[in-house]
């Protein structure tokens, strides 16, 4: 097992730019990113094109009386505008998961920014200033902003009517999808605890805040079909939703992937899809949106809010007994991911801890607030937040390290889910809470210096000057999480590589043709790596991604470098087998190891097991073209029972812990997180550098949930704060050292053994500095993010 | 954006006479909160009028030993100038504290002083509020105001100034330099701003079409010291929660000289006069800064979710009064 505290530097340092699987190869869109050179979804341009616009409504909940368009369709430049009786076919609603979303609002509108109409002029202000014209009457309705509201005998029922799958199921009209897990008596469990603690936590809506915002590129073609250059996480998933709308077969909605900014599961759900597509479609000319920041912040879901209550049970020396838990997750206006995300809160709920007994129930409701889905770790994080609460509580009442409290109770390979889902891969938990325990604490008072004055940039409020060291406390925090990998319950997750090899200019060349979503996780530089280490060769072309090869499934639920990068590996393999039995065809006379070793493709030649090169590959290629298509699946899994949870729902779980060390202005109630350091077993390391990079960018994520990033929803379910400027992102400053150490224990099920990254380190960041934080100041801090005033009191 | 006629004449006077005839222009000096507020539809003036090059750039001292600082100074500028570090140390220091390097390269000491409230209310055209529409109505009183005013607000409005800049120079009694069609005046700082009462469509006490030329700092009192603290939801590109500027001279161990003001927590900044007048010829301890700033707090009215804002302002204030005269004892700068 590897086990080294690495750093961007070291992990840099001889990077090739050509290398295979293992190395830190460079990204190739890197520079271009950095240097603001890369080509965003944002950038593109089209010949007499037009700009599309999208009327919102500034209601939570109303009533559409009348919308009259006469105005806007006067004005000169105005091309068209669309509203839900211009929607072509019967198809007018689309959705992830359940098709609840109308494509522009059927009468009501339920939440804050729902689009209502749609405008195409040759200009984007000429777009605006049409919408504007638009005369909506709206007749307000009653809002559903949480649980009570939704649940009340007269509330108003967000979507009357239900016949998605999970409708019959529901205890009430407003719940989503309610998933209970019974395993074992925890009433029973219950007696045999020494101690019982009980909690209740909440945590805030957090947005993806990408910084690319949604756009894209609808361009009609001559055939009555259209192409839509876009900026998404999950083109086949688009293009399933797009076309009934559009009334088009699927094959004549081409989409390509455009430059993304970043995701983080906002780009799950379609945003400017079919909107762009039926201005195009309805003008013959191309229609590109671009959405501004405002407007960005009603264009995605966000995270769920969710509210927890949890009891945990232990004996004298340790042993948790029992867990009990109810999850509220706010779904808001429709149902995006909620389904998926009730199934990961329930079943993960948890923690990575043996538990035998268990009473759990997760249920996303329907309410007027934003709508939430996909957002990095979803479920896992909120659930996460309160169980490591709890294991804090529960040491503390037992009088016990933290730590090895949880290491006491950690799972480990072998563990039964509360699921009944055996964990069949390595699961270091302890392992991992050890590793980020052992590292040195950075010094005290570091904003002491030699000087006179003090560094107040290592201080609480930092250059505010707001303290130079008084009234500061250091708080030290430990979490772990657990996170699923891949998509879950049943659902056939798999994708697709089509990998071509042949001989350009007298060197074998191969290129990786796949629909996945590059939105900053750095797959395309791994399928490169992963084609060179199969194929032996150092030129990789990655094709564009695009509709014209099948599904890679999304870019989310840490799933691209397994999924996708299965597929090229699979697919790469069976090209090598081809180029092979060329090379047989044509050499296999010459030398007797061609029928008899095992052969392999290395250096741009064919070589045995024992090293004998025995041919070039551009040789053994010739003019032939090995070009192959398939798919790539993980085992299989299936749906949680509806009444008692139990089920082998999840093909792969991954693990991170975090260490935090904050100091705290106790009389402002400032933070200053000072490190966070993280271990995580990642399988197999493909590119380490881009392996830190995840963990460091899903600590930093799960820190500004930890201390700022809110959209606030005001009592009338009104979103107050869509700005940069007024929702707060970490900047550097507030971003610590993050030490990060790297475990590689294999998943004999994986490609190469590899784990799913992206969200375990989102996961436990945020309890890990809340910890840490009730450690400095003695407070039970329920609630996330914390805030100033929750530090301070009144 | 609404389309608009601009403006950039060469002197103040066609500045101002541009203006007069134009009720529903605008100076425009940075741009940094105007252009914003035009975007969201906030504002639609059909006429800019752009000041930010006029003669108003310099920084000099006064014959009195005091400075005067042009309307059209960049904050940036101002921030690093040595005689503001020097003599005004919470005057750079405010400035530092505000906004983003590229917003302070950008925006001028006119068009601070003028910027309007964060309110998010304000900030939306969809939803009722007085100050954009008076008669209205305030949602902000029910809904989120976390950020919003705890001290002189009206039944009509909550909102808070966001300038740092502007809390400093109220503790410096800074005067301002206005120019109109009516000649010029002069105006104290802290008679700038106004507080909401029933007209909280009106931010300030100028009248339509006066310019700002200049800030008027008086000379430092010898051995005075001051400072600007502020806490904010992150390490920087923030708004204030509460912030606080002081001025203190001490003399033998009592105060001789004070001036406090709090930023973010009311429609102007806060000039804590009652707390000033407690202290003078108090002693310069812990104990007495934190009688006098209680008793200035005294007059805070809080929301449901505001509270906080009013032990944040007292132990910020308290704690920078003693560090300040402690400097003033020990002699350190």
């Amino acid at each position: 097992m590897a086990g080294t505290t690495r750093t961007p530097t070291n992990l840099t340092q001889g990077a090739k730019a050509d290398a295979g699987i293992g190395a830190s190869t460079l990204r190739p869109d890197g520079t271009l990113k950095v240097t603001g050179e890369f080509a965003y979804s944002s950038d593109m341009w089209h010949e007499d094109m037009l700009w599309g616009f999208t009327l919102r409504s500034p209601h939570a909940h109303a009533r559409i009386l009348s919308v009259d368009t006469s105005d806007a369709l006067a004005q000169a430049g105005v091309y068209a505008v669309l509203t839900h009786d211009d929607l072509p076919t019967e198809h007018k609603k689309y959705g992830l998961e359940f098709t609840d979303t109308p494509v522009l609002a059927d009468g009501v509108v339920r939440h804050h920014g729902e689009p209502v109409a749609l405008v195409a002029a040759d200009h984007p202000e000429t777009a605006r200033r049409a919408a504007a014209k638009i005369k909506v009457e709206y007749e307000e309705l009653p809002v559903v902003h949480d649980e009570a509201s939704a649940l009340a005998e007269d509330a108003p029922l967000l979507h009357p009517g239900r016949d998605d799958h999970h409708a019959h199921e529901v205890p009430h009209p407003n719940i989503v999808h309610r998933q209970p897990i019974i395993r074992g008596d925890a009433n029973a469990a219950a007696r045999r605890a020494d101690v019982i603690v009980t909690g209740e936590y909440e945590v805030g809506m957090q947005d993806q805040a990408f910084l690319g915002p949604e756009s894209g590129l609808a361009v009609p073609g001559e055939d009555g079909g259209v192409d839509l250059y876009v900026a998404t996480q999950w083109l086949h998933s688009d293009l399933r939703q797009i076309a009934p709308v559009l009334g088009l077969p699927e094959e004549k909605v081409r989409m390509t992937l455009s430059g993304v900014g970043g995701a983080f599961g906002g780009r799950e759900d379609l945003s400017m899809q079919i909107h762009a597509c039926l201005l195009a479609l309805r003008t013959g000319k191309p229609v590109k949106i671009v959405y501004n920041r405002f407007e960005s912040f009603f264009g995605h879901v966000h995270r769920h809010p969710a509210k927890l209550w949890y009891e945990h049970g232990a004996t004298r020396d340790g042993k948790l007994t029992h867990m009990k838990c109810r999850i509220v997750l706010d779904g808001g206006a429709y149902a995006s991911a909620s389904p998926a995300v009730v199934g990961n809160a329930s079943s993960l709920s948890v923690g990575p801890y043996v538990i035998e007994d268990v009473e759990i129930e997760a249920v996303a409701l329907y309410t007027n607030n934003p709508p939430c889905g996909a957002m990095r770790g979803f479920g896992a994080v909120q659930a996460c937040f309160a169980y490591e609460a709890q294991m804090d509580k529960v040491a503390a009442e037992l009088g016990m390290d933290p730590v090895e409290f949880r290491q006491l109770n950690a799972m480990t390979q072998g563990t039964i889910m509360p699921t009944g889902q055996v964990v069949d891969s390595p699961a270091p938990v302890a392992e991992l809470l050890r590793r980020v325990k052992a590292l040195p604490l950075p010094p005290e008072n570091q904003w002491e210096s030699a000087g006179q004055t003090a560094d107040v940039r290592a201080l609480p409020g930092g250059l505010s000057n707001t303290t130079h060291g008084e009234g500061v406390v250091r708080g030290v925090g430990y979490a772990v999480g657990i996170k699923n990998v891949g998509f879950s319950e049943g659902f056939d997750d798999y994708s697709t590589a089509r990998v071509r090899l042949e001989v350009v200019a007298g060197e074998p060349v191969a290129t990786v043709h796949t629909a996945m979503a590059e939105v900053g996780q750095g797959g395309v530089t791994v399928h490169a790596q992963i084609a060179r280490t199969e194929l032996g060769v150092q030129q990789v072309t990655i094709h564009p991604a695009d509709t014209q090869v099948g599904s890679a499934g999304s870019t989310s639920a840490s799933r691209q470098t397994y999924m996708t990068g299965g597929a090229v590996k699979n697919t790469c393999e069976a090209v090598r087998d081809k180029a092979l039995q060329l090379g047989r065809r044509r050499f296999g006379t010459f030398h007797p190891a061609w029928a008899t070793a095992e052969l392999l493709l290395e250096g741009g030649k064919v070589v045995t097991d024992g090293g004998e090169v025995l041919a070039d590959l551009a040789d053994v290629l010739g003019d032939d073209v090995v070009d192959l298509e398939l798919e790539f699946r993980h085992r299989p899994t299936e749906a949680f029972d509806i009444v008692t949870g139990q089920g082998f729902g999840h093909v792969q779980y991954s693990f991170a812990a975090h260490r935090a060390v904050v100091e705290v202005d106790t009389e402002l109630g400032l933070v200053k997180v000072v490190e966070l350091a993280c271990a995580q077993d990642v399988g197999k390391a493909l590119n380490p550098l881009s392996v830190v990079g995840q963990i460091q960018g899903g600590t930093t994520q799960g820190l500004g949930l930890a201390v700022m990033e809110e959209i606030i929803v005001d009592p009338k379910s009104k979103v107050r704060n869509p700005s940069f400027t007024d929702y707060l992102i970490p900047t550097i400053l507030d971003t610590p050292t993050i030490p990060v150490d790297v475990l590689e224990l294999a998943d004999d099920h994986a490609p190469y053994g590899l784990r799913g990254i992206g969200e375990a380190p989102t996961l436990s960041s945020t309890p890990a500095v809340v910890s840490a934080i009730r450690a400095a100041t003695g407070l039970a801090l329920k609630r996330v993010p914390v805030r100033p005033e929750h530090i301070t009191g009144v | 954006m609404k389309t608009f006629q601009y403006e950039r004449p060469a002197d103040a006077d066609t500045a101002v006479a541009l203006l007069a005839d134009a009720p529903t222009g605008a100076y425009l000096g940075g741009g940094t909160n105007l252009v914003d507020l035009m975007k969201l539809g906030v504002a639609a003036p059909d006429l800019l009028v752009d000041v930010s090059r006029l003669p108003f750039d310099a920084v000099e001292e006064t014959g009195t030993g005091g400075l005067r600082i042009g309307a059209a100074v960049r904050n940036s500028t101002l921030a690093v100038h040595p005689l503001v570090r020097e003599r005004y140390p919470v005057l750079s220091q405010a400035l530092l504290s505000g906004a983003s390097t590229q917003l302070r390269n950008a925006a001028t000491v006119g068009g601070n002083l003028l910027q309007r409230t964060r309110c998010p209310y304000f900030q939306d055209v969809g939803k009722p509020c007085n100050k954009r529409r008076p008669g209205t109505g305030c949602p902000a009183r029910e809904g989120a105001h976390r950020d919003l005013a705890v001290l002189g607000a009206s039944e009509h409005c909550v909102a808070t100034n966001p300038s740092d800049m502007a809390v400093a120079l109220a503790a410096l009694d800074a005067i301002v330099d206005v120019a109109s069609g009516h000649g010029p005046r002069r105006v104290p700082l802290t008679d700038l701003h106004r507080l909401p009462g029933d007209a909280p469509d009106r931010d300030t006490t100028l009248r339509h079409g006066e310019l700002i030329t200049a800030v008027e700092l008086p000379p430092p009192m010898p051995g005075a010291r001051s400072a600007y603290r502020k806490a904010r939801d992150r390490a920087s590109y923030a708004f204030a929660l509460a912030s606080v500027g002081a001025v203190l001279q001490v003399r033998e161990g009592l105060v001789h000289h004070v001036r406090v003001a709090f930023g973010a927590l009311a429609a102007k900044p806060w000039r804590a006069r009652t707390a000033e007048e407690a202290l003078l010829g108090e002693p310069a301890t812990t104990a007495s800064f934190d009688d006098a700033v209680r008793h200035e707090l005294a007059a805070a009215r809080p929301l449901r979710d505001n509270g906080y804002k009013v032990p944040l302002a007292r132990r910020m204030a308290v704690s920078m009064l003693t560090e300040l005269a402690a400097a003033s004892a020990g002699g350190t700068p």
